[in-house]
């Protein structure tokens, strides 16, 4: 980077002001960033739309333009349907599991406990996980001949025979909701204890003199109090989950019989297994559409955070 | 003041089912850590061994000798050490220019970053695979890196952005009156005081990095070049007859880099975390 200041410098002196200046200083910092945003996501996303225009070959990628047909055959497309039916039922199911464990947590273990350090690591681990690692151990967990849920099953007579777990439908959708919800509920746990750990005792305390029960303390400070954060936690779940494809195609690849595919996947699947680039790029597109709108949602949100807490 | 019998016992019976909660959701952990180190026969036994009566590390030598497991593991932390060290060290000028030069555009560059953050990898999969394939780095290791920077940059300049926001600006402010030179305050005073957190986000980035699925699935096919987690979950599709001991014990090999680089930065989890950390 000093070989970029050093042409740089010659022309500062030539009367630049202060303010043009440091600007250029800014400039040359953000480069190498604004270059790898400039190749590797701006021109991307600008080729997905114009691929998505594209009848084409993921092996040769040569093909011709079609307009908006692969959007059109999108609508007509029951695959495309089921899968963002898939994905609205993933996305909801997992957020309201996340939130649920994660502030249920979160309220435990801000309370008094019994080696609490110690409780929060543990609650924290699943989160640590690579995604591989949770999925290995739970398709173990799950496995039918040897797993051990399916010996809990038997042992205390829950089911007539062993639970199929992955293998057919509701039950891989559940399954893999249940490890989704296992999985990221501890980051709602952490952000949520972390703004529960700021509210001022002497709210508590001046409920408490008031004679409020511990029910109206719950709902009249510890609630309002958290709301903010549970906005942001709330957006950046529905992000992450909505997108989630690691997760599922290792549980399940999408199976059985596309019960599992979510959006994600079934970009994945037009565009490697069916070498349709053009179909795949379409569903991106939706996909994208989709996500700007959970952003705008985000960046409104953060903005009110930004102004709250410099005010 | 003295507290009341009754209260004492209601206390530790919540105690104590708020640690059989925790016992129930961390059994997973347990399962993976026992498996990993018991007999093959107490694990297909019925009933299945909750405490193996045997301690074994056949597996984990079975694991590191007998599978293609070293090599998946040399190539993740290649991909994942090279890529890191790119974002970070693009993000840590980049955060600095962001937070304390004013310049057109700033506050666009600021959303573009928090966007390109939340981007899913799904959508930048169809272009990404021509841009690799057109700078000649298909299925290889250099390719994996370019396709990590497009989520780890973003990563890495959004945390750090929030760490120079709140490194105090008077120390800079005084070198730069003590005719110290734009750059000398960036290397010599911003870096310095900065290092825990670019730290930090070097540990997040590569924790993202190291567990990423979809990209190493699709950009690189040739098995001396496969990462991790394709490698692995490979390992498991391919065998006939799964050896569910080995793949415990790969589970806690994979499991133990992310918890050392974990504990070393722990201290700025929560930090990090306000800025959303850790790709989800």
């Amino acid at each position: 980077m000093p070989a970029l200041a050093a042409p740089m410098a010659g022309r500062r002196r030539g009367g630049w002001s202060l303010a043009a200046r440091n600007a250029a200083f800014g400039y040359v910092l953000m480069l190498p960033s604004i270059l790898f945003f400039l190749v590797l996501i701006a021109y991307p996303l600008l080729q997905t739309f114009w691929i998505s225009l594209h009848r084409m070959s993921t092996l040769t990628r040569q093909g011709e333009f079609v307009g908006l047909a692969n959007y059109r055959a999108l609508l007509e497309s029951a695959d495309f349907w089921g899968a963002f039916g898939q994905s609205l039922v993933w996305t909801v199911c997992c957020l309201a599991l996340q939130m649920g464990l994660g502030i249920g947590f979160a309220l435990v273990l801000n309370a008094r406990l019994t080696f609490r350090p110690a409780a929060r690591a543990l609650v924290l681990f699943p989160y640590l996980l690579s995604t591989v690692v949770a999925v290995l151990v739970w398709q173990w967990l799950f496995n039918d001949m040897y797993g051990y849920l399916n010996y809990l099953i038997e042992e205390y007579g829950l089911s007539d025979g062993p639970v199929n777990w992955l293998g057919q439908s509701p039950n891989a959708m559940i399954s893999t909701i249940l490890v989704a919800g296992w999985k990221h509920f501890p980051f709602v746990t952490i952000a949520v204890l972390a703004r529960l750990q700021g509210i001022p005792p002497a709210l508590y305390d001046a409920a408490r003199i008031d004679g409020a029960s511990a029910w109206s303390r719950f709902w009249d400070i510890t609630l309002p109090q958290l709301r903010p954060v549970l906005a942001m936690v709330i957006i950046l779940r529905t992000i992450w989950d909505f997108k989630e494809f690691d997760l599922i195609f290792m549980m399940t690849g999408g199976g059985p019989r596309s019960s599992t595919e979510t959006l994600p996947l079934l970009i994945y699947k037009e565009v490697f297994p069916k070498l349709s680039m053009g179909s795949g790029a379409a569903i991106a597109m939706v996909m994208l559409v989709i996500m700007v709108a959970f952003f705008w949602v985000y960046a409104g949100q953060y903005d009110r955070e930004e102004r709250a807490r410099s005010r | 003041m003295k507290t009341p019998p009754m209260k004492t016992l209601g206390r530790v019976l919540r105690d104590i089912l708020v640690w059989a909660v925790i016992g129930v959701f961390s059994f997973p952990l347990v399962w993976m850590l026992v498996t990993s180190v018991k007999p093959r026969d107490q694990t297909t036994s019925y009933p299945p061994a909750l405490l193996p009566d045997q301690f074994t590390l056949e597996h984990y030598v079975n694991l590191l000798f007998n599978t293609a497991f070293p090599r998946l593991f040399v190539n993740s932390l290649f991909v994942s050490g090279v890529s890191t060290l790119v974002a970070v060290l693009c993000a840590t000028a980049g955060a600095y220019g962001m937070t304390r030069y004013r310049f057109p555009g700033r506050s666009l560059m600021a959303r573009l970053v928090l966007f390109a953050y939340l981007l899913p990898a799904v959508v930048l999969l169809v272009p990404l695979y021509v841009v690799v394939a057109g700078m000649g780095l298909g299925d290889s290791l250099w390719g994996l890196v370019v396709t990590y920077i497009t989520f780890a940059l973003p990563f890495a300049l959004w945390l750090l952005r929030a760490f120079m926001a709140a490194l105090p600006p008077d120390v800079e402010a005084a070198a730069a009156i003590d005719g110290a030179s734009r750059w000398a305050v960036f290397f010599e005073i911003v870096i310095p005081q900065a290092l825990p957190g670019i730290m930090a986000t070097a540990v997040f980035t590569f924790i993202g990095a190291y567990n990423e699925y979809l990209y190493a699935l699709v950009f690189v096919n040739a098995d001396a070049r496969m990462t991790l987690p394709p490698g692995v979950m490979r390992l498991v599709k391919e065998s006939y007859n799964i050896d569910w001991n080995v793949m415990m014990a790969a589970a806690v090999v994979i499991t133990a880099p992310v918890l050392v680089l974990f504990a070393c930065v722990q201290r700025h989890f929560s930090q990090g975390f306000g800025a959303g950390s850790v790709k989800g």
